[in-house]
């Protein structure tokens, strides 16, 4: 119902401390090549570099930032879909980036990824009941009429009639196909998954559905998600703590409302108040912090602080020095920037 | 302030090998002279293709605007042959879109592009043409104007085309800018800056303005009349503020309910969804479109369509089309609430 107030979720989710997946010095370099015959390596596009955090079991943590950051890379080194140039990754205490075959495979039982558009990620000759019992088949794990049953389920669990098993995509609209895009992600049990801007290609109407879906089903399953966004509005209301990155790196990390109350990084600051309100008493009052210009290539990016060529607050030490680590400045608050001592 | 342009009973549908499309469906409004009107609806809501409709640039066929008159300065603008119509559109109204890398010619240098409708329009010649553009795209904020009129589009950003875009736009002072959707394809930091440049220019220049969105905090923070579609048709306007606070169509209020607020703490609830999926536009619409998803419908929101009027006890100008009184609802339940 549209205006019933609507049920409190939880007052507080339950988030332990226990360490699900660590990343530490992520790297991933895309080469430039030159030359026809002879390919040479002229540069590397630097799209995730050095990247380091932690993401605990049952939390959401949001993963922002503006396209070409580098966000949905990380998403996808985290996974092994590419393999990353450094750094390790490890989940549930196991190191991703050395395992390889048969032993890789077995783990992505336990990660899976949730596309951006719902349109490209569905095979369009498959119909709904093959796209979701693939993963199922593949490992082996079911088959016949018990397959049949569990796939039935799965389409229920996420508000798809059963009836619809042997269509096919092209029937069902952007809303239901992310649907059916859950529900293949949620074929294997896994603890893990890494949602990469599963709404931005949604209605507006249609959103909310898929939120508190997803929210509903990490509740009653337990899940653990990485949540890429580039809508900061939504990853207030679904994250526990927010992660920020420009040009390849992380520049704050917080738990959410602190980030959003607080904070101290000049460019969340500007990226905060450039998102409108949908409210225009706020709006009107509004002061914005504008940045000028453009992200810099990441395959050139500049020297010393890699925001110093946007920057509302730059000095001398953010073009001598060089990038700032990433520092905890109270406890769970971690900033990169020269400013913030 | 005057009037500057009248829709009246617009319908726009487009046949097609699948059926017919019922794109728009009677859609009326006056547009004053520097007003800014949002227009918010969800893909298929009709909004894109009835901004097409005044612009005459519906493909036809499939589609064709099968009713209405556009007044625009006297003129009944879908009565215009196509000569007459292209020297309107860019001169007198302009359109800018939402995606700046297929709306530019990438084999033309951006200077060309600007000057093209400099010299069409206005009559000036190559000297002329290339001072006014590099006025343009000085007045846009970007840098170093003259040297980047000889460059091509690829060799600019996304935000920067948008830029150019403007430019060209405004090249003709016009008196009405059409922008549909033009900052979704751009980040929000490039879109605040967009933003704030179109409001800075539309006050030097004196024009009204369609802001077409789908993003109600944009059309908050610069809209003076706000105007939500579904289905094709206008199913609530008014001035900006009291629509926002004191919403009359369900699905004004339903959309309003289902935001998170970036200005709201986390108090973890769950948001209030809308049921069900954008209606069917190869159907043609009977009754109130959005009745199969509204909580609050009335047997008659199946059968009659609700005509677009005055809100009751609203601000004048405040218009919605319901059969239902979203007001006496909410009057309800705040009673059965406190018992």
């Amino acid at each position: 119902m549209m205006s019933a107030p609507a049920p409190l979720m939880h007052d507080k989710k339950e988030v332990s401390k226990e360490v699900i997946l660590s990343v530490s010095g992520l790297k991933k370099h895309f080469p430039i090549s030159s030359g026809i015959v002879f390919q040479r390596q002229v540069g590397a596009v630097r799209a995730v570099d050095d990247v380091s955090f932690d993401v605990y079991r049952g939390e959401t943590l949001g993963l922002v930032g503006e396209s070409g950051c580098g966000k949905s890379t990380t998403g996808r080194t985290i996974l092994q879909l590419y393999r990353p140039t450094a750094g390790s990754v490890q989940f549930e205490g196991k190191e991703l980036t050395t395992m390889k075959g048969e032993e890789l495979r077995a783990m992505r039982r336990e990660m899976q990824i949730i596309f951006q558009d719902p349109f490209a990620s569905l095979n369009p000759r498959m119909t709904v009941g093959n796209i979701v019992s693939e993963p199922l088949r593949i490992h082996n794990i079911l088959r016949g009429k018990e397959l049949r049953e569990y796939v039935e389920n799965l389409l229920e669990k996420v508000g798809l009639n059963p009836f619809y098993i042997n269509r096919y995509p092209h029937e069902f609209s952007g809303g239901q196909r992310q649907r059916i895009g859950i529900a293949r992600a949620l074929a294997l049990n896994p603890k893990f998954i890494v949602c990469d801007e599963p709404i931005s290609a949604l209605d507006v109407s249609i959103q909310a559905q898929v939120v508190n879906l997803l929210e509903d089903l990490q509740q009653e399953l337990g899940l653990t998600y990485l949540f890429i966004a580039h809508d900061l509005s939504m990853v207030r209301h679904i994250c526990d703590r927010v992660a920020v990155m420009y040009l390849g790196k992380i520049v704050e990390l917080a738990a959410t409302d602190e980030l959003y109350d607080n904070p101290l990084h000049p460019y969340t600051q500007a990226l905060l108040s450039a998102v409108p309100v949908p409210d225009p008493s706020v709006e009107e009052d509004r002061q914005r912090i504008l940045i000028t210009g453009d992200l810099p290539s990441p395959a050139n990016p500049p020297k010393g602080c890699n925001f110093n060529t946007r920057c509302p607050v730059r000095m001398d030490a953010c073009f001598r020095e060089p990038d700032p680590a990433l520092t905890e400045v109270s406890p769970g608050h971690w900033v990169a920037c020269h400013r913030v001592p | 302030m005057g009037v500057l342009m009248e829709v009246k009973n617009l319908v726009t549908r487009f046949y097609t090998q699948e059926g017919t499309i019922y794109a728009v469906n009677d859609v009326s409004y006056t547009l004053n002279e520097g007003e800014t009107l949002g227009v918010v609806g969800e893909s298929g809501s009709g909004k894109s293709v009835h901004a097409l409709s005044i612009m005459g640039l519906i493909p036809m066929p499939p589609g064709k605007v099968t009713n209405g008159e556009v007044w625009f300065q006297g003129r009944d603008l879908l009565k215009l042959n196509k000569e007459e119509m292209r020297l309107v559109r860019g001169a007198e109204i302009a359109m800018i879109f939402q995606d700046p890398m297929t709306s530019l010619n990438p084999v033309l240098t951006v200077g060309t592009q600007i000057t093209e409708a400099l010299k069409l329009h206005l009559g000036m010649n190559n000297t002329q043409a290339d001072n006014r553009a590099t006025e343009l795209i000085d007045m846009v904020g970007i840098p170093d104007a003259r040297k980047r009129l000889h460059n091509y589009p690829h060799q600019f950003s996304g935000g920067m085309r948008q830029r150019i875009m403007i430019a060209m736009a405004l090249s003709c002072n016009p008196k009405l800018l059409i922008a549909d959707e033009p900052t979704t394809a751009l980040d929000v930091t490039i879109q605040a800056q967009i933003i704030e440049l179109v409001k800075q220019l539309q006050k030097e220049l004196k024009m009204a303005m369609i802001w077409i969105t789908h993003d109600l905090g944009v059309v908050a923070g610069m809209a003076d009349t706000i105007q939500v579609m579904y289905g094709g048709r206008t199913v609530e306007r008014g001035p900006i503020k009291p629509v926002f606070r004191d919403p009359r169509n369900a699905y004004t209020l339903g959309l309003l309910n289902s935001l998170p607020r970036l200005d709201a703490a986390q108090k973890r609830q769950r948001l209030t969804q809308i049921e069900g999926s954008p209606p069917d536009m190869r159907v043609e619409p009977v009754g109130d479109s959005f009745a199969p998803r509204n909580p609050y419908r009335t047997e008659r929101c199946w059968t009659e369509t609700p005509p677009l009027r005055q809100a009751e006890g609203g601000v004048e100008g405040h218009m919605v089309a319901a059969w239902y009184d979203l007001r006496e609802i909410r009057k309800q339940q705040q009673l059965e609430g406190k018992r």
